[in-house]
């Protein structure tokens, strides 16, 4: 064992982070890219905030990692069963009356 | 190491609480209780591990709860990466774990993670000739994953329903709540979408405290406040998935228990929380290591404890309410290792004489299948002087706020090192975009009085872009005062 883990879904380590900025990937979106970091099942919801420090310290400033990678629907795995349906243009209670 | 247990539940405890029945795990039968989730279910009936990592195949167990990481995956029914944590157990499921060879408890690829105990590092893995690097692929493929196809029938496609309303507020926590109740009186239809089955986020942990009140009493207000509003609608169980912002009207997408929803509101409030990340150490990953708000939730929710005693780290006041959480139960704690000076903890951990650690910090956490002892070294040092046995460990990380559904949008995230990343926004709760609001932990709260109020602001400001009021308008400046 003896791992520090940074992202649990890609089994990114600490020591991952530490060679991919040795090897100049120096901002978030080259981290992900080069490690894999925030690509898997949970999308980056537990590791970024972790990469994210880990920039701001060796650079110096939270200026380092400002821009937070790109983030695109859909928050979380779906089926498809959910967006193969008809769609109802709605009678519901709380649909039309706002709407002025 | 002590067996999983279950615990007298209290009775304003809002957890749904269900009769025992029986399931398969692994092909043999299982009891659990109709309606709790299937992983608490499972860690009550002693299963350790639930699956295995991607590259190193080392053990995974649910460290969340909350639906946002992936130590919880299971196939069930026939179809793979079911999040456990959030899948209520009924009777007759049919439960497997999906990774490993021969299987997740027993893995031979384990061996991987002891063969390349540095790190593994697969940009270079086996690069130098085409016909190995082939090869290689082929048995990475074979190896690695999550789970295989499913085998059963895809479910009916759910009907999708487009809806206008006024007001949209996403997360039905401190912030989310305050904020619904804010539009609703003063007269505004708003749809409340809430991820998980239970309303209250924060305010279901034994640990949150609000003005003197405990979270499930000051839940049950709020609650029962909300529902006298005729204007608010609660969606549970319907994660919002999108928000896309840049097209003519701003669209919100949500799947609900059985109907997709595209929701086209004037003004969105986000108020999304924040996730519990690992905690940084050595074998941070080990199963039996929680974030502090699921062990929260496991024990003093659902009342199962599956390892004693329980080690709780860290300095915020809800890491020490839940340290006096778990005493007041009645759990053994091998320690408690803060930098909060005595005076500060709560009376119970005083009296109870709980071991207090400080000045140390987690160097990392030891045992083979599930966490056995923590080794501790005085800060600034990598050698441990201090070793304590423990079968269950909550260890508290810096925020990170779930700022995604605003980003989606297209309003403005910062990041603050203290904070994490979070979505900017003024006094009121205005984000970059101006039909956007923001509110609570996604928004920088740190407390829940401070969630609280954001979101009362946020529902105020919300209102107020809806309607102009003179009322609304001074009580909102009073919030701001
Ligand atoms: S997603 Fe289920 S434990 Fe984290």
């Amino acid at each position: 064992m003896g791992k520090t883990i940074v992202c649990q879904c890609e089994d990114v380590t600490q020591g991952d982070l530490e060679d991919a900025f040795e090897q100049g990937f120096r901002d978030l979106e080259s981290l992900k890219r080069y490690t894999g970091l925030a690509t898997g099942l949970c999308q980056g919801k537990c590791c970024i905030a972790h990469a994210a420090r880990f920039l701001a310290a060796l650079k110096g400033g939270d200026e380092a990692a400002a821009d937070p990678p790109r983030t695109r629907p859909l928050l979380q795995p779906t089926p498809i069963s959910c967006f193969a349906g008809p769609e109802e243009l709605s009678a519901s209670p709380a649909s039309r009356e706002g709407q002025k | 190491m002590a067996r999983a247990r279950r615990l007298d539940r209290s009775s304003d405890n809002p957890y749904p609480h269900g009769e025992q029945v029986e399931f398969q795990y692994e092909g043999r039968p299982m009891l659990g209780q109709a309606g709790e989730p299937l992983a608490v279910a499972l860690l009550a009936g002693g299963v350790r591990i639930f699956g295995r990592s991607i590259k190193y195949h080392r053990p995974r167990s649910p460290f969340c709860l909350h639906g946002h990481c992936s130590g919880c995956l299971l196939r069930v029914d026939g179809l793979p990466n079911v999040r456990s944590c959030r899948t209520a157990l009924r009777a007759g499921m049919q439960v497997e774990r999906q990774l490993g060879w021969p299987g997740s408890g027993r893995d031979l690829f384990r061996t991987l993670d002891w063969v390349y105990g540095e790190r593994l590092d697969h940009h270079s893995l086996l690069t130098s000739s085409g016909t190995l690097a082939r090869m290689a692929m082929g048995f990475v493929r074979k190896m690695a994953g999550f789970g295989h196809p499913p085998t059963a029938e895809p479910g009916p496609p759910a009907p999708k329903r487009r809806m206008s309303v006024p007001a949209v507020v996403i997360g039905a926590g401190l912030a989310g709540l305050h904020a619904a109740v804010e539009l609703g009186q003063a007269g505004h239809r708003v749809v409340v979408l809430e991820a998980e089955e239970l309303a209250g986020g924060r305010l279901c942990d034994a640990s949150c405290k609000l003005a003197g009140a405990t979270g499930w009493a000051a839940r049950r207000e709020l609650l029962s406040r909300l529902s006298a509003l005729p204007g608010v609608e609660l969606r549970l169980g319907t994660p919002a998935l999108a928000v896309y912002g840049d097209q003519a009207v701003l669209q919100v997408l949500a799947a609900g228990p059985d109907e997709t929803l595209a929701l086209e509101p004037q003004r969105l409030v986000v108020a999304t929380g924040a996730y519990a990340p690992l905690p940084q150490f050595e074998d941070n990953d080990l199963p039996g290591v929680l974030g502090p708000r699921a062990l929260d939730r496991l024990v003093c929710g659902h009342g199962v404890l599956p390892g004693e005693p329980v080690l709780i780290a860290g300095d915020a006041q809800e890491t020490l309410e839940l340290a006096a959480a778990l005493v007041e139960r009645g759990i053994a704690l091998a320690g408690l290792v803060t930098d909060r000076p005595e005076p500060e903890l709560p009376a119970q951990l005083r009296t109870a004489k709980v071991p207090r650690v400080a000045g140390h910090r987690i160097l990392r956490a030891r045992g083979g299948r599930w966490v056995q002892r923590v080794e501790l070294a005085p800060a600034g040092r990598e050698t441990p002087d201090l070793v304590l046995d423990c079968g269950l460990v909550a260890a508290e990380a810096p925020a990170a706020p779930a700022f995604e559904l605003a980003h989606h949008a297209g309003c403005r995230v910062v990041f603050r090192s203290a904070l994490g990343h979070l979505v900017q926004t003024d006094a009121e709760g205005h984000t970059s975009h101006g039909q956007v609001l923001a509110a609570g932990h996604c928004a920088g709260a740190g407390s829940a009085e401070e969630a609280r109020l954001q979101g009362q602001r946020a529902g105020l400001a919300c209102a107020l872009g809806l309607k102009d009021e003179p009322g609304l308008r001074q009580r909102l400046a009073a919030l701001k005062a």
